[in-house]
């Protein structure tokens, strides 16, 4: 196990090459992602000055003062109930999608492609237009069901509107993850199957089920996370003086309107940090879980 | 084999331009000026171009123009970025931190302080010293000293803009009920709003809208005609939670209890509300003139002077009864302008007398140079625009309110916790008053953390 001292002339070439390689995605994360997240811890014991001067140590004072305050449990709250909603619908459609769309019929590729085309538009724009169909007096919706629903402005079901959105978004991203991960999928097992009797949904459950849960459980995972760190949505869909946007607005809309808004760099920095912990006590749990939950063939 | 190949890369360029299109059309600034501050960098050296950041693009075609006059005698040119009212500070405060600022861009009252004590901005004493066509003395004072940090002026006044009751005639001769004149109090204005409602609400029609943020242009202005401030002269408090200032929200909530429900304006806005010929009254701000005058039903839109409260019960319209915010944004020239001669030669050229003039006679916005008021409210012809104008010999003018960090509590007070409160409850006195003193103590602690 001699380190330097075992390495000829040709592998120490081969190692700087090797460094040569990586080092200009290695400048990128490091100016682009560590630096930045430095900073994002420094500035959350910071009450920090105008325009990035003047930045005065304040130890856990923004961490104290923000827990202390309704706002951001519930915008984490929000956040975790906008998750409920988007995690498993948009996981169990897109499977059953999945399934649909992986066999041999006319104009597979035609629907594959319409179910992909949400995950194409820009976010905003998708968002505009919803807005615009949820709309009370001259939406479509209301107009084509003759209801006088408050999609978007009533607390109680306005998380679930924008949670509709978000899993109509989705769709299509994790239908393809889920279409390549069942083509891995041995044909021999269905035929097996199909000798023994199974019916389809037999096979389904028996077979497609475990055998995809690797994906499943890469999509659940990065979903959760995606999930987790909403925005977008919320932010496009409700106005500043919606009445129900404090039982919707998730955790980093509440770290853009300190950040941004109100120019608060310190209390954002804090607000992302206490996300970035849960998501990472959520991710410890999920890996955990994963143990016991995946098949490995 | 091939078709896949070339499929993945129609996929891939797909993917690419909707991420032009996010950059373009989410958040449009970044995009566009990222690569104008580029081509100013560059060619501002060689003495070519200048960039010029703007929020209101009912004002573009207007400024674009006297800007061209100004590069035809400069040799100069002056290219205008629209950028929306939200992520223009967004933009702004990104590029003043990370030093990429576009060269002359507009400033408002909300921020002005933070900018110039963080010298930020360009210190014009010498430019302006210097220069005959400018004297701050022909100005606003309002608004020269709110651009003057310890004796500095740190940007030219563009221009002002005063409030203004807008009504759709159409709507008040269908329900029969008289249109406002220069007289109307508030209560007037409750009187036709709750007449229309009722008449209208078959039709959909309602006879007064405002949200709670429409606060300069809307609610700020009662809080004033019954004797309070939203913010003291001296920047340091505020007298919202009195009772002048609750007489003058308790106006607001009986004017709430026939207008149109807040979840309605909050979701389709009161300007497109009127627009869609469903709202009979609303208050709107001079800048805004221009969108209702090229608005389908124009011919329908008639303006009248902001009403008054006739707080001593006297019949008449006294001093200190009618009140209109007024607000000038400034021109100002990054403190790291490559070339701030020919910055500066621009903003003297939008605001000395011939600029302004030509600024209302466009019907930009009305001069922040004084006596130059009667152009503008000719600008619209077929349009009485002269309430603008009136108010300010016939009714009191007050700053919109600001502190150092104005946003903190202008953005409270229009949400949960505050206003939004009432405007959901407007049958219940009590959830104003209570909103009233929550908004004094909000803008207290704001102040306290400045």
């Amino acid at each position: 196990m001699g380190k330097k001292k075992g390495m000829t002339a040709a592998e120490k070439r081969e190692a700087i090459w090797g460094w040569a390689f990586i080092l200009p995605t290695m400048i990128g994360l490091i100016v682009l992602n560590f630096y930045p997240a430095i900073q994002t811890v420094y500035q959350s014991f910071c009450k920090t000055g105008d325009f990035g001067k003047g930045n005065i140590f304040i130890g856990l004072g923004n961490y104290t003062k923000i827990m202390a305050d309704g706002e951001l449990w519930q915008s984490l709250w929000n956040t975790v109930k906008y998750a409920i909603i988007e995690v498993p619908f948009s996981v169990v459609i897109a499977l059953l999608l999945a399934v649909l769309l992986n066999r041999k019929m006319k104009g597979v590729s035609f629907y594959r492609t319409v179910f992909f085309l949400p995950m194409v538009c820009a976010p905003a724009a998708v968002a505009m237009v919803w807005k615009w169909l949820y709309n009370q007096q001259f939406g479509l919706l209301n107009n084509i069901f003759h209801t006088k629903t408050a999609w978007i402005s009533d607390p109680k079901i306005a998380w679930i509107s924008v949670a509709v959105i978000g899993v109509w978004s989705i769709l299509g991203y994790n239908m393809v993850l889920f279409i390549s991960g069942l083509q891995e999928i041995p044909h021999d097992y269905y035929e097996a199957a199909d000798i023994d009797g199974a019916s389809e949904v037999r096979q389904f459950f028996n077979i497609t089920v475990p055998l995809l849960s690797p994906t499943t459980f890469f999509i659940v995972q990065t979903r959760i996370i995606g999930a987790l760190t909403v925005f977008d949505l919320m932010f496009m869909v409700m106005d500043k003086t919606n009445v129900a946007l404090s039982k919707v607005q998730s955790v980093v809309y509440l770290f853009y309107q300190y950040s941004f808004t109100n120019g608060n760099k310190g209390m954002g920095s804090t607000i992302v940090m206490i996300l970035v912990v849960f998501i990472m006590i959520l991710t410890f749990i999920l890996q955990q879980a994963e143990k016991k939950l995946v098949y490995h063939a | 084999m091939k078709m896949r190949k070339l499929m993945s890369l129609a996929l891939a360029g797909v993917m690419v331009l909707s991420l032009a299109a996010c950059g373009g059309g989410g958040s449009n600034a970044p995009a566009s000026s990222d690569s104008g501050d580029a081509a100013a960098s560059t060619e501002a050296s060689a003495g070519g171009s200048l960039q010029v950041n703007i929020w209101d693009n009912n004002q573009l075609a207007g400024l674009q123009e006297i800007a061209d006059e100004w590069s035809a005698t400069s040799g100069v040119t002056a290219k205008i970025n629209v950028v929306d009212w939200d992520n223009y500070w967004t933009l702004l405060e990104a590029g003043a931190s990370g030093g990429q600022m576009p060269d002359v861009f507009w400033m408002h009252s909300n921020t002005a302080q933070m900018y110039m004590e963080n010298d930020l901005l360009l210190n014009l004493d010498d430019y302006i010293a210097a220069d005959d066509a400018i004297d701050l003395n022909n100005y606003y004072e309002g608004i020269v000293s709110l651009y003057n940090s310890n004796g500095h002026q740190y940007a030219l006044p563009k221009d002002h803009d005063t409030i203004a009751l807008l009504y759709n005639q159409a709507i008040f001769d269908k329900y029969g009920v008289e249109t406002p004149t220069d007289d109307w109090t508030w209560e007037d204005v409750y009187n036709a709003a709750a007449a229309i409602s009722e008449a209208g609400a078959a039709d959909g029609v309602y006879g007064y809208a405002i949200n709670t943020s429409n606060n300069q242009d809307g609610w700020y202005n009662l809080v004033y005609d019954y004797g309070a401030q939203v913010i003291t002269d001296d920047h340091k408090g505020t007298t919202i939670g009195s009772d002048a200032g609750k007489a003058g929200m308790e106006m607001m909530r009986k004017i709430l209890t026939v207008a149109a429900p807040q979840a309605t304006v909050a979701e389709t806005g009161t300007d497109s509300l009127f627009q869609s010929n469903l709202v009979a009254m609303i208050t709107q701000g001079s800048w805004m003139i221009n969108s209702f005058y090229k608005a389908e039903s124009h011919a329908d839109y008639k303006w009248a002077m902001m009403p008054y409260a006739d707080v001593n019960g006297n019949g008449a319209c006294d001093k200190g009864e009618r009140w209109s915010a007024y607000n000038g944004l400034g021109w100002a020239i990054s403190a790291s302008c490559a070339n701030p001669d020919a910055a500066y030669s621009l903003i003297s050229y939008f605001c000395n007398e011939a600029g302004q003039k030509k600024q209302a006679e466009l019907g930009v916005t009305m001069a922040g140079y004084k006596g130059v008021s009667e152009e503008f409210a000719n600008a619209f012809e077929g349009m009485d625009v002269s309430p603008f104008v009136r108010i300010e010999e016939e009714g009191d003018l007050y700053f919109r309110p600001y502190t150092r960090n104005t946003t903190v509590w202008e953005d409270a007070l229009q949400q949960q916790g505050a206003f939004l409160d009432a405007w959901q409850n407007p049958e219940d006195p009590a959830v104003m008053a209570t909103a009233c003193d929550n908004a004094q103590a909000i803008i207290e602690e704001a102040i306290a953390n400045e």
